[in-house]
């Protein structure tokens, strides 16, 4: 079940606007495989956690808590875009993703595209949905929050298909109160009606703008629309803070739950070791094969202190000599780059890695050999069914992706990679969508990409 | 607009002692108004360190296309065996024929002939920006700089 909702699920678009230092509307390209790249505080980090909001409302009817780690954007005021002086703080901020995968209808050409875009509102200092709206095709469902004269809040719920358009309005009374979860549109079809209007099939729907009657096809077509729904699978994208936690010498067993800074990893290590041997195989040797081609470590195992599972174990590490296996080292004894690492590859390569990983800054304490390893780890991940938004400063990371494409060592195909430059423009950031083709040649990029990077060239050729 | 330059005149874009034509050619690569076109051929014979590390950065910008070897050799090849060119650097034709630039950078006299020659570059035809005669950065250079209509649409 979860397999076929992942493959629905891949994001090929954002949009924005009004949100943190996206002013105007911006339309970003997602791939399989995505770099974000810019300078600090161009907005990459709140590009990650848009998405993995939008994600998780989609999916699972989750309200956003923008202040969830690793991302913490603070309170209505400071997401809102503002411009300061007359221009002031927008009252509301938009966000929306694409989906779209192949019509499979006989003579269909253009393939199918599923929409999902969101209005965040305030209530007191917090962001909340003020409306949703879903399309697929030519269907669209919109949901929305709006008050009447009296202050009552009203649930406007809003359809449209080829025939026509309709609406319901019911008045809640109260002001809706605050939830972890909204539930999707299709949960409200039957369940509200119009005051006083009591008629057969679906009463509530009032047609709008000389549409027909609401109809038994159009209710059909309503029940066949294909929402966003992992709520039943408990999947949720892999977010990495920038900076992991620091190994220890030993480790007590506890219970290893997923967390931005990666406390959980060797307790995740340590429970396949113990009570997964075949898992552990598996994940060990692909441990080692990204260790070896980065350079950090020849062979990872663990070692227990004791006989029992609940007693402390730790980390080793070997790198192998010329001829020489080499001693095992605690995992806090070798460079830092090691523990740094073992998170974010982890992650990517335990069996039951997420669909979707938001991924700052995977090359921090890496040597540019091990960045650029990362860069094909990439690439050997990425797929329509597994997604890596991955924020970037390494060039190592980036070109190793261009010539893994380019040199077709991987089944990633140009188009399955997207660059993401985020480009300061006054007050507000412009989001270049780039791409690579298959020379290897980055496309599409504005004067301004690498402009730096060029001139600190020139600039030490002495040219 | 799509540029090559010959590797004979590498030095005179990337080399110590510019001449004011190389200078001003090698401006508009940095503004990104011009761009540069390589094939691994042309990169390997390269023999200006300078100029390759330029040329990868660039390449890393987007303001450098790299095309891909096997079709410029496959297009070398057949070249080679109409037997229509006179210079013996047949893969700069064969990477002006696949890449669609239209500006040549070189001195090389037989090569003009060939990238003059509308047999084997045409629409738009090929120019030449050469300092055969005048190293300074003359008018001819600086129309040809100017010139948005050297690089035909793939």
């Amino acid at each position: 079940m979860a397999t076929g909702l992942r493959k629905k699920s891949f994001m090929n678009e954002i949009r924005l606007r009004n949100y943190r230092c996206f002013r105007k509307d911006q339309t970003a390209r997602l791939a399989p495989l995505t770099l974000l790249v810019g300078e600090n505080s161009t907005g990459k980090t709140s590009f990650l956690a848009i998405i993995r909001a939008l994600w998780e409302f989609a999916n699972d009817y989750r309200i956003p808590d923008f202040k969830e780690d690793p991302y913490d954007l603070g309170s209505f005021d400071e997401i809102a875009h503002f411009r300061g002086g007359r221009g002031g703080r927008a009252e509301t901020f938009d966000a929306g993703f694409s989906t779209t995968k192949k019509n499979l209808e006989n003579g269909a050409s253009k393939p199918l595209s599923r929409k999902f875009d969101v209005t965040f509102g305030k209530d007191g200092a917090v962001p909340v949905p003020v409306a949703r709206r879903f399309g697929y095709g030519d269907t669209r469902i919109e949901d929305r929050f709006e008050e009447d004269i009296e202050e009552n809040h009203i649930y406007v719920l809003r359809v449209e298909t080829h025939r026509g358009r309709w609406e319901k309005r019911v008045s809640r009374g109260i002001r809706y109160a605050l939830q972890d979860h909204m539930p999707p549109p299709h949960f409200f079809y039957r369940r509200l009606s119009v005051s006083g209007e009591d008629h057969a099939g679906d009463p509530g729907f009032v047609p709008l703008d000389g549409s027909p009657s609401f109809c038994s096809e159009d209710e059909e077509i309503l029940r066949e629309f294909p929402w966003f729904d992992l709520s039943s699978s408990g999947v949720r994208p892999f977010a990495s803070a920038p900076v992991r936690s620091r190994p220890n010498r030993t480790y007590d067993p506890s219970r290893p739950t997923r967390d931005p800074e990666g406390d959980y990893v060797p307790m995740y290590l340590a429970d396949v070791f113990t009570r997964r041997k075949r898992e552990w195989t598996q994940l060990q040797k692909r441990l080692q094969d990204f260790g070896k081609a980065a350079g950090l470590f020849d062979e990872i195992s663990l070692k227990r202190l004791g006989q029992r599972e609940s007693e402390p174990f730790q980390i080793q590490i070997r790198k192998h000599g010329n001829k020489l296996k080499g001693p095992l080292h605690n995992l806090i004894d070798v460079g830092y780059g090691v523990s740094q690492a073992l998170l974010v590859i982890t992650e990517l390569l335990r069996p039951d890695a997420p669909p979707l990983f938001l991924l700052q800054q995977p090359e921090v304490h890496l040597h540019p050999r091990a960045q650029a390893a990362l860069g094909s780890l990439f690439c050997q991940i990425a797929s329509k069914e597994r997604q890596l938004i991955i924020e970037t400063h390494s060039d190592n990371l980036i070109d190793r992706v261009r010539m893994d494409v380019r040199d077709g060592e991987v089944a990633l195909k140009p188009e399955d990679v997207s660059i993401l430059f985020f480009e300061r423009d006054g007050l507000d950031v412009h989001i270049h969508s780039l791409s690579v083709d298959g020379q290897g040649n980055v496309l599409n990029a504005p004067d301004s990409y690498r402009k730096f990077f060029m001139e600190e060239t020139t600039r030490s050729l002495g040219l | 607009m799509c540029a090559i330059v010959d590797v004979n005149v590498s030095n005179e874009i990337f080399g110590d002692n510019r001449p004011d034509a190389g200078e001003k050619f090698l401006e508009r690569l940095n503004s990104g108004t011009l761009r540069l076109v390589v094939s691994k051929k042309l990169l390997a014979e390269l023999n200006y360190g300078k100029a390759k590390q330029w040329i990868q950065q660039g390449i890393n910008a987007g303001i450098v296309q790299q095309e891909t070897s096997s079709t410029v050799d496959e297009r070398e090849g057949k070249l080679s065996r109409e037997g229509i060119c006179i210079s013996n650097d047949i893969h700069v034709i064969a990477l002006a024929q696949i890449s669609g630039a239209r500006l040549l950078y070189s001195n090389d006299i037989a090569l003009h002939e060939d990238f003059g020659n509308k047999n084997l570059i045409d629409r738009p035809r090929g120019k030449v920006y050469s300092t055969n005669r005048n190293k300074d950065f003359t008018n001819t250079h600086e129309r040809l700089l100017n010139n948005r209509n050297l690089c035909r649409n793939r």
